[in-house]
């Protein structure tokens, strides 16, 4: 389930890195710093080793993509890869399926909060 | 160890000038643009991710520690605050009681729990939290606050799927379900080190067997094509 690259350019939504971004090629270290504070968070030294965060960053980057594989031949039954093939995905893992049905409706939440408080910015503005 | 010094703790007090991250039910729409405000200092592209992963994580320890080991929650930390600080605040690993400044910092986690959350679980994770060392409590700050960056996510399921059409209730779902992954991998691992008795950072060969036997358990997807190098 490869696609070709030649379709997919960089986007101005992606980091200031790299303007010309070929999808194959992948830069080592994305994750690291976040990975530290998080192996960190989770029960690992408070400087884990480096070797150690690389490997981690390459097993959660397999790890998402296998799931981003998987989700795409589910999605591409329905037409398009939706969030619902995710979720369908964990959908045995309990812990992580409480999780992002929580992370969603949280993000509901703030959606809906954001659009209150611009709606009322926009009162204060008219009544001005 | 004084306050001022501690920089987990003088975020915690950042956070405590600007009650944060609760969601709409709230009465923090006002206070949401304190915290907007100060998080512009963090820099720029981050401000609404830090916000938003503030909000998330607010609710995340109270489902997720009955599935993790005690020793491990974090509340959230600005990454790039955080960077060189955590080195420097956490190499110092005493155990101490520190009361005074323990309660404080309760107080200030406790003031950014929304009221949606169940009051039987705040209770809860209200007498857990009173009780951490400083120790716990900075390991419980990373926990909560450390989270893969959108950004970089979205550029990976881009490349993974060819599409462009990543939407953000996606990039959420997946940087959420690969932070437990994480968590599942290191806890692992420290169960690999503790059997094998050894002690110190996890090296690549725990990670590995974690790995392994997360495989066997089944919680890793299975790749339809074999990978011939590992």
């Amino acid at each position: 389930m490869s696609n070709p690259s030649a379709g997919t350019s960089s986007k101005a939504k992606v980091g200031s890195s790299q303007p010309s971004e070929t999808s194959f090629k992948r830069k080592r270290g994305v994750f690291q710093k976040d990975l530290q504070h998080m192996m960190y968070g989770f029960g690992d030294d408070a400087n884990p080793l480096p070797e150690t965060v690389t490997l981690v960053e390459d097993i959660v980057v397999e790890y998402v993509t296998d799931l981003a594989h998987k989700a795409q031949d589910i999605g591409s039954k329905r037409g398009k890869l939706s969030v619902e093939d995710f979720l369908y995905l964990i959908r045995k893992d309990m812990p992580k399926l409480n999780r992002c049905t929580e992370l969603l409706s949280m993000q509901e939440e703030l959606k809906q909060a954001r659009k209150a408080f611009e709606v009322d910015e926009e009162k204060l503005a008219t009544l001005e | 160890m004084k306050q001022s010094k501690d920089p987990f703790e003088a975020a915690l007090e950042e956070q405590e000038e600007s009650p944060p991250d609760s969601p709409v039910g709230e009465d923090e729409l006002t206070s949401q643009t304190p915290n907007e405000a100060q998080n512009q200092t963090d820099g720029g592209q981050n401000i609404l991710v830090d916000d938003d992963d503030d909000d998330y994580d607010d609710l995340g320890p109270t489902i997720k520690n009955p599935s993790h080991p005690s020793s491990s929650s974090t509340p959230k930390l600005h990454s790039t605050s955080v960077n060189a600080s955590v080195s420097a605040a956490v190499t110092n690993k005493n155990k101490e009681y520190d009361d005074d400044e323990e309660e404080e910092n309760v107080d200030v986690e406790l003031s950014k729990f929304p009221s949606s959350a169940d009051p039987t679980k705040m209770a809860k994770m209200q007498a857990i939290l009173s009780q951490f060392t400083e120790d716990q409590m900075s390991r419980y700050e990373s926990f909560r606050r450390s989270a893969l960056q959108k950004s970089n996510m979205r550029r990976l399921l881009v490349s993974i799927t060819g599409s462009q059409k990543i939407s953000l209730p996606m990039t959420i779902v997946v940087c959420g379900i690969a932070k437990m992954f994480v968590g599942e991998l290191v806890e692992k691992a420290r169960m690999v080190m503790t059997e094998r008795k050894e002690s110190g950072p996890i090296r690549p060969c725990h990670i590995r067997e974690a790995y392994r036997r997360l495989k066997l358990e089944g919680k890793v997807p299975k790749r339809s094509v074999q990978r011939l190098f590992r």
